[in-house]
């Protein structure tokens, strides 16, 4: 009995390689499947569709509409974020500063009137992200969006533009973005929505 | 490699030929376990980080707007030949033919209520021409579900239009009772 018990005081030794050979495939798999978002300010739920045509990643401006009808701006590509804020500083008279450039092409999206830019993109991200957002102003009045959409599209031809909102968006706030953009004769755009695979319900 | 072996006999004089031959045969076990953790513990981050579908999109192309100097170059649409369709909050969704009042029909967004009817239009229509017309305080997620069961239909032709007075008359008279109807269109 006790040389039963004692039988094997060595550790055993298992033979672990097939099993980090594929703990490791898994990691890289995953390592180049993931692609890092950074956190956005507006929290969307996006609708379904059954729609097969996937979001072009490039040349695209992304206007976003929360379900309160907020509206944010991202440009795909990075280097017309410089020129697309000189311009709109152009249109507006005012002066941008060498850090308020480069803070501004780091930036994935932002969603405030231009007067408030300026102070917010010298806060860090951490403070850029708790500050309250107001959203990019879109009345008839006062329409820093269709400047926005003008100067992108000066600085970038053949931009593609896409609206992305919320389930819950009403209608008459994504009215607006639409009216300004087919007042400015971009008539062709994209409804960014989830791939629907049948169990999400109408 | 070549300045290790040197090292290595001037250190050890006897000579490297007889340190080659005492090598172990024996297999070398690394311990793996810490390695093995690291893995997982990656493996587990990256699949819960991961989202692996991708958003797709419905293109969309809208007519140019009609200003008032070009305003009588523009043909509107064959009564006869125009589906509108309503959306309203709360999810209610009216539909109707041409411009009459008795046309006027309520359906619900489930059970393909909607693709019967666009079956149905298609069929009795040449030239379809389908007209959305949400309602301002209906959501987003309504338009889109109307755009995408016309995209899965045959309707080649459709637009989106504003909800003026004209509709709601339409819908008071059908005798539709909303709620949203009640309220002034702007």
């Amino acid at each position: 009995m006790a040389r039963k018990r004692g039988l094997s005081k060595k550790t055993p030794h298992l033979d672990m390689n097939p099993m980090v050979d594929m703990a490791f495939l898994l990691v890289t798999f995953f390592l180049l499947a993931t692609t890092f978002k950074l956190p956005e300010q507006a929290d969307i739920e996006l609708p379904y569709s059954y729609s097969e045509v996937d979001i072009p990643e490039t040349n695209l401006l992304t206007i976003t509409v929360d379900r309160q009808g907020l509206i944010f701006l991202s440009l795909s590509n990075h280097e017309f974020r410089r020129p697309w804020l000189n311009r709109m500083a152009s249109i507006y008279d005012m002066e941008i500063t060498r850090e308020a450039e480069e803070a501004f092409s780091e930036l994935s999206g932002f969603g405030l009137p231009l007067e408030e830019l300026k102070p917010w993109l010298r806060l860090d991200r951490k403070e850029q992200l708790a500050h309250e957002s107001r959203g990019i102003p879109a009345d008839t009045l006062n329409n820093e969006l269709s400047d926005w959409l003008i100067a992108a599209r000066s600085v970038q031809p053949g931009l593609r533009f896409a609206i992305k909102a919320d389930q819950v968006t009403p209608y008459r706030k994504l009215d607006r973005v639409i009216k300004t953009m087919t007042a400015n004769r971009i008539l062709r755009f994209n409804l960014v929505t989830e791939k629907r695979t049948g169990d999400e319900g109408i | 490699m070549k300045e290790f072996d040197e090292f290595e006999e001037f250190d050890n004089p006897i000579g490297e030929g007889r340190r080659k031959r005492t090598v172990s045969r024996e297999s070398v076990f690394t311990d793996m376990n810490a390695m093995v953790d690291l893995a997982f513990l990656l493996l587990t981050f990256f699949m819960l980080t991961t989202t692996m579908t991708k958003p797709n999109v419905i293109e969309l192309v809208m007519p140019v707007p009609t200003d008032e100097d070009r305003a009588e170059d523009v043909q509107p649409v064959k009564e006869s030949r125009a589906l509108t369709i309503v959306p309203f909050p709360n999810d209610e969704l009216y539909i109707f033919r041409g411009l009459a009042a008795e046309n006027v029909r309520e359906l619900t967004y489930d059970s393909g209520e909607l693709k019967a009817e666009l079956e149905d239009f298609m069929a009795a229509t040449d030239e379809p021409m389908v007209i959305i017309k949400p309602h301002p305080d209906s959501n987003y997620r309504n338009l889109v579900d109307i755009i995408d069961e016309i995209n899965q239909s045959a309707v080649r032709r459709y637009a989106i239009d504003d909800f003026r007075e004209t509709d709601r008359a339409i819908l008071a008279e059908a005798g539709i009772e909303s709620s949203a109807l009640k309220k002034d269109v702007e």
